[in-house]
């Protein structure tokens, strides 16, 4: 009876994939999931008349998918898919999160670029919203508006509430 | 505790908090960020929010109303409304963007008590060695508990917010830290954009979403 208990909880395999280093296995797990909202950072705006636009509800986590049947299509603040291509700094800095500054789920960066690939071969649909770029892309300035010049796809990124997104536009020029 | 955060003219308070995020399936996944902000009412701000997955800086100067993503050097300003009471109903309703511990910005107003269903005193408390009195609430879609000091500064020092609309029960937790005499000049308040940063536009919510 004294003998110290492990957590039942914790299945073998996780268990397994910690003692054998593999945490990032266990970490990313999560990349393939999807977030379907997130607790509310206030109470003044929940409840009553407010309550459906308040908290996080209902938020698309993912971002590829724009076109879910979720409610609030072009709200997904929450992302997904986050290794950002476009930054010249180190991959993991900033996942563009939620619109509350939170989010889910790692990806691994070779499954982002597969992703990634896998939608390069396919035309990029104006109004659709990703929140990742794909890589080479040449940010311009256009009448003080940023725009980002991928191949030959125009992305205009945007804050959609705190999180980064990137809306396919016509070319600007 | 309202009434008196009304009567603060300006403050400082670094927060730490924790979110829980549900994932697709119902577990909850906690992420943290520190909030540092200051305010001097009735229009100016300036907060940072640092979290594991963004940094984030939001600048109201009494006129305008920006934010920087710092790491990525994007930017975007909006015209600010005359309080900081109107700047977060605005930055909610039509950009769907919460400013962090948007309650301080609240409190005080007859409108919260209305949603309050319930309400407990569970006794004294200590929040980072605060003697503090420990509250309790529901309303419609949240249960949340309050944590104000005692004497003559009861000022929130702690803030557990569950949401009940999610059957995982996500909760949200903040921890206040306040300096009620800031040292600041107006230059906290003015967001400069860096040379290289870049703006974007900062974009409104979905009219479905504003019209409820």
């Amino acid at each position: 009876m004294s003998r110290p208990m492990l957590p039942h909880v914790v299945s073998g395999v996780v268990v397994a994939a910690m003692l054998s280093g593999g945490v990032a296995f266990a970490q990313r797990g999560g990349g393939a999931r999807m977030s379907r909202g997130a607790a509310a950072g206030s109470v003044s705006r929940i409840g009553g008349g407010d309550f459906n636009r308040t908290a996080n509800f209902n938020r698309n986590v993912d971002a590829d998918r724009n076109v879910s049947s979720n409610v609030n299509v072009n709200r997904s603040a929450n992302v997904n898919r986050d290794v950002n291509w476009d930054r010249d700094v180190d991959v993991n800095v900033d996942h563009h999160y939620g619109g509350w500054g939170y989010g889910c789920c790692y990806n691994p960066v070779g499954a982002a670029a597969a992703a990634t690939a896998a939608a390069v071969t396919t035309a990029a649909v104006v109004g659709s919203v990703v929140h990742t770029l794909p890589p080479s892309c040449e940010a311009v300035s256009i009448n003080g508006f940023t725009y980002q010049h991928c191949g030959s796809t125009w992305y205009q990124p945007q804050f959609s509430g705190s999180a980064v997104t990137y809306v396919v536009v016509n070319p600007p020029r | 505790m309202g009434r008196y955060l009304r009567t603060v003219n300006a403050f400082q308070i670094r927060t730490q908090t924790t979110r829980d995020e549900v994932l697709a399936d119902g577990q909850n996944i906690e992420f943290g960020a520190v909030v540092d902000m200051i305010v001097a009412r009735p229009n100016r701000l300036r907060a940072e929010v640092t979290s594991d997955k963004q940094q984030r800086l939001y600048f109201d100067d009494g006129k305008t109303f920006s934010v920087w993503a710092r790491r990525m050097n994007y930017y975007a300003t909006v015209p600010a409304p005359a309080t900081l009471r109107e700047l977060a109903d605005t930055l909610a309703d039509r950009y769907n963007l919460e400013l962090p511990v948007a309650d301080l910005f609240y409190w005080g107003d007859t409108r919260n008590t209305e949603q309050i269903r319930g309400a407990m005193d569970i006794g004294p408390s200590q929040i980072d060695g605060v003697t503090c009195e420990h509250y309790a609430f529901r309303q419609d879609g949240a249960d949340w508990q309050v944590w104000i000091q005692q004497g003559d500064y009861p000022l929130p020092r702690k803030l557990v917010i569950t949401t009940l609309s999610d059957p995982a029960r996500p909760k949200f937790t903040s921890v206040m830290t306040w300096n009620l005499a800031p040292s600041f000049n107006d230059a906290a308040f003015a967001f400069v954009p860096p040379k290289d940063a870049r703006r974007i536009m900062l974009i409104q919510a979905p009219l479905g979403r504003d019209s409820q």
